[in-house]
């Protein structure tokens, strides 16, 4: 077990240290994947500050979700970036899957630890910027309990994107190119869960909420940090359920890759 | 003439066959269009109008920002960059007629293509279901037919004009994702221009950003349709000059290798 861990671990930072090689480029990426959270929370802070407020909500608590939203989205994709439809399909159609399955370590392990992408930390350290800073404006007093609880709602998101882009790739195992609609689930959700649940109608609510359950990882956590008591169906103290709830769910894109695994027939010749 | 023609209907045929990616691009439009309406809907529970637009204006700018999200940000986005980098870009260089009439005219027939396809039944669908605001008579429809064409020749100029990095840089995406924020915001593909503090607005609606969406969107709500469509012609000639500009300069420094 040790020593399978040691391989992941020296295939990551072996990864890391690729992207370490050409630091200007490292740089310039991770800038830049910060300075898009940073006009799209731009783009909220205008928003709200030309309505006042959105289901009741003022700018800084809208900031928390997009902040959570932002971080788990970047940690899901540090990890994950491979996984992507477009990046998989790549690997699948070029035959270098095939070499992967020959490997002796895990191919889910070796394609997570071999892609681990410096980059997409830029995201994740902007996400938990935007956090920090709207919840100092939200009167939010940090205590311990109130940081882990933070950091659950990352991880927990972060684990159901993870999950999604699993589904996503067993699903490209089958089709062979991968396709956009898994967007909606990645950028979507987020997108969704970044602004208050109660301003959707039921059924995006209870797909987010209990399908795909990225935003009662987002949403109700921060109903929590925030003090607030959350809309009829949907209250805080739901909060205990997100760990169970996405481990579930990572379980199930777990399930799904090794079907899809299982299925696997090369596409090359 | 009858070359760029046949180019331009190529380029129609061709986008007609990713079936596949025409569905799930339709749905995730759908979806973004959901989410947002939900969201203008919750804005705008406690006012009429914000920034000169009501609710009607703002549902019209989610369903035409979804319309033409594809044809501005086309899948094929990285295609001229590629072949700049790979050097298959010295192929068009060599074919007779123009080059960049010749990208245009491709890049057209396929944008055409998304338009009668991805842009328009998402927003029929919208128009039937929601109280959006769109020109009522057929002359208001075609000036807004004729603006998100327009939208698309500008948007193919910019991500011309974008994938031309890579006759410098190989690392061209990088260049790309330190201006995409600016460009994001300038064009209201995030949150409608009209929102923003004056100066801010006045600068994103005199970038050529504003010919890609915000514009359209002026033309089918009908506020100031002639500086719109005004504004759109004279970004489609200055992206023009510049497109050939950097082509002809490029064209001086374009070094292929290999046999």
């Amino acid at each position: 077990m040790a020593d399978g861990l040691l391989v992941y671990w020296r295939l990551a930072s072996a990864s890391v240290r690729a992207h370490m090689r050409r630091p200007v480029f490292l740089a310039v990426r991770t800038v830049a994947a910060g300075l898009i959270v940073a006009v799209e929370v731009a783009g909220v802070v205008l928003l709200l500050d030309r309505f006042g407020t959105i289901g009741g909500w003022r700018a800084p608590e809208v900031m928390l979700l997009f902040g959570l939203a932002f971080a788990s989205q970047g940690l899901a994709l540090t990890f994950g970036n491979r996984l992507e439809a477009d990046n998989l399909s790549l690997l699948v159609r070029k035959g270098t899957f095939d070499q992967v399955l020959t490997r002796p370590v895990s191919p889910l392990g070796w394609l997570v630890a071999s892609y681990v992408d410096a980059r997409f930390l830029g995201r994740l350290l902007a996400g938990l910027g935007a956090v920090a800073w709207a919840a100092d404006r939200a009167g939010v007093a940090w205590t311990p309990g109130r940081v882990g609880l933070a950091a659950m709602a990352v991880v927990c998101a972060a684990s159901v994107i993870f999950a999604v882009l699993l589904l996503a790739a067993a699903f490209t195992f089958v089709t062979v190119q991968g396709t956009e609609a898994v967007n909606v689930l990645v950028y979507g959700g987020t997108y969704l869960a970044s602004y208050p649940m109660q301003i959707y109608g039921s059924a995006l609510r209870l797909v987010f909420v209990w399908v795909v359950p990225v935003a009662l990882a987002i949403y109700v956590p921060a109903l929590v940090l925030l003090g607030r008591q959350g809309p009829p169906g949907l209250p805080a103290w739901l909060a205990w359920l997100t760990v169970p709830v996405s481990a579930g769910f990572l379980a199930l894109g777990g399930l799904a890759w090794r079907s899809g695994v299982r299925h696997y027939v090369g596409a090359g010749s | 003439m009858c070359a760029y023609w046949a180019m331009l209907l190529a380029g129609f045929r061709r986008q007609a066959t990713y079936r596949l990616a025409m569905v799930s691009g339709l749905a995730t439009n759908a979806f973004f269009g959901v989410v947002r309406t939900a969201i203008f809907l919750a804005l705008y529970r406690q006012r009429d109008q914000v920034g000169g637009l009501d609710v009607r204006d703002a549902l019209t700018y989610v369903w035409l920002l979804e319309a033409l999200f594809g044809v501005i940000w086309v899948s094929w986005i990285w295609e001229t960059a590629e072949s700049i980098r790979s050097g298959d870009f010295v192929i068009e260089l060599l074919r007779p007629g123009d080059p960049y009439l010749r990208l245009l005219a491709f890049d057209l027939g396929r944008t055409l293509n998304l338009l009668a396809v991805r842009a328009l039944p998402p927003l029929t669908v919208a128009w039937l279901v929601l109280p959006l605001r769109l020109p009522g008579s057929p002359a208001g429809l075609a000036l807004l037919a004729l603006s998100c064409v327009l939208a698309a020749v500008a948007g193919f100029q910019a991500r011309f004009l974008f994938g031309a990095a890579a006759f410098w840089t190989p690392d061209y995406r990088s260049v790309w994702m330190l201006v995409f924020p600016a460009v994001w915001l300038a064009s209201g593909f995030m949150i409608p221009v009209d929102y923003f503090p004056a100066a801010l607005r006045l600068a994103a609606s005199a970038s050529p950003m504003f010919a890609l969406v915000m514009a359209p969107v002026r033309v089918a709500t009908g506020r100031s349709v002639g500086l719109a469509l005004a504004s759109q012609v004279l970004w489609v000639a200055g992206l023009w000059a510049a497109g050939r500009l950097v082509l002809a300069l490029a064209g001086r420094r374009l070094v292929v290798h290999g046999g």
